[in-house]
């Protein structure tokens, strides 16, 4: 009876020791937080570009000179940059813990797929590693120490994940730009920063016609891009009213997106964005009493009105450089038949369509002051 | 016949049945079902339902007409033994090499996330070993053992709660079953998740409440259909139609990105609680064709047989090495146990039939 029990139990240890084949010891680990991927000038007219990859590893070693390690390679692709950095590193380098992943301004026009699609398909690494497009050189914005935010890579992180909460960048990762990437009726986007001084700054949001950079939105129409692109809770936008020189800041902002489609014949399309905002007042500058009626309403219209003309502006943007960032080609898919959709050259139809923009806002409080 | 002590309830056998039809095909059916039923491909499951459905009230048929009786004492009393037995050497052959395919692909598909260099044969003789301890104990200590695996497996369907919110109705579409498609080939693939309910043939002379016996297979069909239906329902909302077309294990890429406050990455984890599926879908397979190679050597003492039986097929599963050619031995064996899911009921119905006549 204990005979098989015996004879299982030494083939199960024997089997289990086996496993030892592929250790992975902590201490000997360099785990890659942040890489960044820049496209180098093309020297003596070579036909391949190259690559250069440099990659952030914090330090555990709370008592060392150094919190992290950087290292750079200069290559044709990803992984093999991967094998040249693992030559320069005591570490086995790693990268089941990617955060992030900074690519350059002159990379994003060329085409990030390729680059992607080594990430996406790498089990080890994470969907929820973010994209983010550096305005400049990547390289040259994960080296940097920046002296009141130590360890770079953590630092643009967290502030991507804080800024993402506070809808003034989309949450991108590489689950949702290849989802976009890959849908026919929306184009990827990505949040841009910048090197300012000893500072990181967010630069606008990236857009993306395919996996090519084409345009960006600029760091101060941040929310109004938020609104346009969906429904989201807790954001702040600041309003100039510059014609009658005041000034809003709305806060706790909860904003709704309704799209109606309207097809007026042959590939004539209308699009109506309607949406609707609710927010706090905890600052206004001017002339109207916030805590008379009539006067918020007239507040409310202008802000409303303000928003708009925003909108529109940004619409039309995005239409001029055929990027669909809004997904309103999804829209558009949905209200067809799939023969239609199908023998519609979305990308062509695209700038020419009319699209509406209506805003409806509503003063929830005005904080806890009268007048 | 082998006297049996303890019978099986119907409780069990509905859970051994869902137990068995989920398998590692669960991982790349949201993919299949797009790449071959285009747009809204998760409705294609209700057909297969359907399917599935009639192929149980084809068993039904053989468990009424035939009174509760093995298949193998049918097959034998109206068969010349030559044949009954060639056609239990093709049984024999699917279920054993179905079961340790089964199992080569899960090593497989996990070595892509842990232990890559390791190999593939230690992990393989591991699931074996533990088969084997399961399968020498008999189909009553099987079904316990499916029961509390169960457990450990079902809770999962409550992990979509996390895509509620990243679930986007626009990526559904309005079309049906639109795109490139391929129903016939494409749609065989993906019945080959739903195939283990056939098992339920081998079930009938040990199932303890016989007027409930074919309800539970039907109601452990139903739980396999409800279950693929939502994750495959949620895989078509929550990835983009393309990007699903592209991803080679959706299920797994789903379950990647759950994220909890204090971890993350926990489709590593919970690819090991899948572990327990398919353990009991090899065992089973294995099982019904240990049962088959009893009738053929009945002096043989069964522990002997299953170690011949996981020996041969461990040997055999070295052949395919890489996941290309796993992946299509694991269809063909598919393929041929869909003929087997279908076949064997209705040359057992033909058979009771004909001796009816008689």
């Amino acid at each position: 009876m204990h005979k098989p029990i015996l004879f299982c139990s030494i083939l199960i240890v024997m089997f289990g020791i086996v496993g030892c084949g592929d250790q992975r010891i902590l201490e000997k680990l360099g785990f890659t937080h942040t890489t960044s991927y820049d496209l180098l000038p093309n020297e003596n007219n070579g036909t391949e570009d190259k690559l250069m990859i440099s990659v952030s590893i914090p330090k555990a070693d709370p008592d060392g000179p150094t919190k992290r390690e950087t290292l750079t390679a200069v290559s044709t692709t990803s992984k093999t940059a991967k094998i040249m950095l693992s030559r320069k590193t005591e570490l086995s380098l790693v990268s089941g813990q990617l955060r992030n992943t900074l690519f350059g301004l002159t990379l994003a026009q060329k085409g990030l797929w390729e680059h992607i699609d080594t990430l996406v398909r790498d089990p080890a690494i994470s969907q929820r590693v973010k994209v983010t497009v550096v305005n400049g050189n990547a390289h040259d914005l994960l080296v940097k120490d920046y002296l009141p935010h130590p360890r770079t890579g953590k630092y643009i992180d967290r502030m991507l994940e804080k800024e993402g909460k506070a809808q003034t960048v989309p949450h991108i990762t590489l689950f949702e730009f290849t989802r976009d990437l890959f849908d026919d009726g929306i184009d990827p986007v990505a949040p841009m920063i910048r090197s300012v001084n000893e500072d990181v700054v967010i630069d606008g949001i990236a857009l993306f016609n395919e996996d090519r950079y084409i345009t960006k939105i600029n760091s101060d129409k941040l929310l109004i891009f938020s609104i346009l692109r969906g429904n989201f809770k807790e954001g702040e936008l600041s309003v100039d009213l510059k014609s009658e020189g005041e000034h809003v800041m709305l806060s706790s902002l909860v904003s709704k997106r309704k799209i109606k489609v309207q097809s007026s014949g042959h590939n004539q399309f209308s699009i109506d964005i309607n949406i609707s905002l609710k927010g706090s007042i905890l600052e206004y500058i001017g002339n109207l009493h916030l805590s008379d009626e009539m006067d918020r309403k007239k507040l409310e219209n202008s802000i409303s009105e303000y928003i708009q003309i925003e909108m529109k502006d940004m619409v039309t943007k995005m239409q001029k450089s055929k990027v669909d960032s809004l997904g309103l080609g999804i829209r558009i898919r949905n209200s067809l038949s799939y023969s239609e959709w199908t023998n519609l050259v979305w990308k062509n139809i695209y700038p020419n369509i009319e699209v509406r923009c209506n805003v409806q806002t509503k003063i929830k409080d005005y904080g806890k002051f009268e007048k | 016949m082998k006297k049996v002590k303890e019978r099986l309830a119907p409780f069990h056998i509905t859970i051994l049945i869902f137990m068995i039809q989920t398998g590692v095909v669960i991982f790349s059916l949201p993919r299949l079902l797009a790449q071959n039923f285009g747009y809204n491909g998760w409705l294609a499951i209700v057909i297969f339902t359907c399917i599935s459905t009639f192929n149980i009230f084809l068993i039904s048929l053989v468990h009424r007409l035939g009174k509760g009786i093995s298949i193998f004492d049918i097959l034998e009393n109206s068969l010349p033994k030559f044949v009954a037995y060639t056609i239990y050497f093709v049984m024999i052959s699917i279920w054993s090499m179905l079961g340790c395919i089964v199992a080569k692909q899960y090593v497989i598909v996990f070595q892509m996330i842990a232990f890559p260099t390791t190999h593939p044969m230690f992990f393989k003789a591991l699931v074996d070993i533990i088969a084997y301890l399961l399968i020498t104990k008999g189909i009553y200590n099987i079904s316990k053992a499916a029961t509390s695996f169960f457990w450990i497996v079902i809770w999962m369907v409550l992990l979509l709660t996390f895509f509620i919110h990243d679930f986007e109705w626009g990526n559904l579409t309005p079309y049906l079953f639109k795109g490139s498609t391929s129903f016939l080939k494409g749609g065989l693939d993906c019945y080959t998740a739903f195939l283990g309910y056939e098992i339920a043939l081998l079930l009938i002379p040990f199932a303890e409440n016989h007027k409930k016996f074919i309800k539970a297979v039907h109601i452990g069909n139903l739980i396999t259909a409800i279950t693929y239906l939502l994750v495959c329902f949620v895989c078509f909302g929550f990835f983009s139609f393309g990007q699903l077309t592209r991803l080679k294990y959706p299920l797994l890429d789903l379950l990647s990105f759950i994220k909890l406050p204090f971890i993350e990455r926990l489709e590593n984890l919970l690819y090991g609680f899948f572990l327990f599926t398919m353990l009991i879908t090899i065992v089973m397979y294995c099982w019904s064709a240990i049962e088959t190679l009893q009738r053929i050597l009945p002096k043989v003492k069964a522990n002997w047989l299953t170690v011949f039986v996981l020996g041969t097929t461990f040997l055999i599963a070295w052949i395919p090495d890489v996941i290309g050619k796993v992946e299509k031995w694991l269809q063909f064996l598919g393929y041929a146990e869909a003929c087997v899911a279908f076949g064997l009921p209705t040359l057992i119905l033909i058979i009771l039939r004909i001796r009816k006549g008689h």
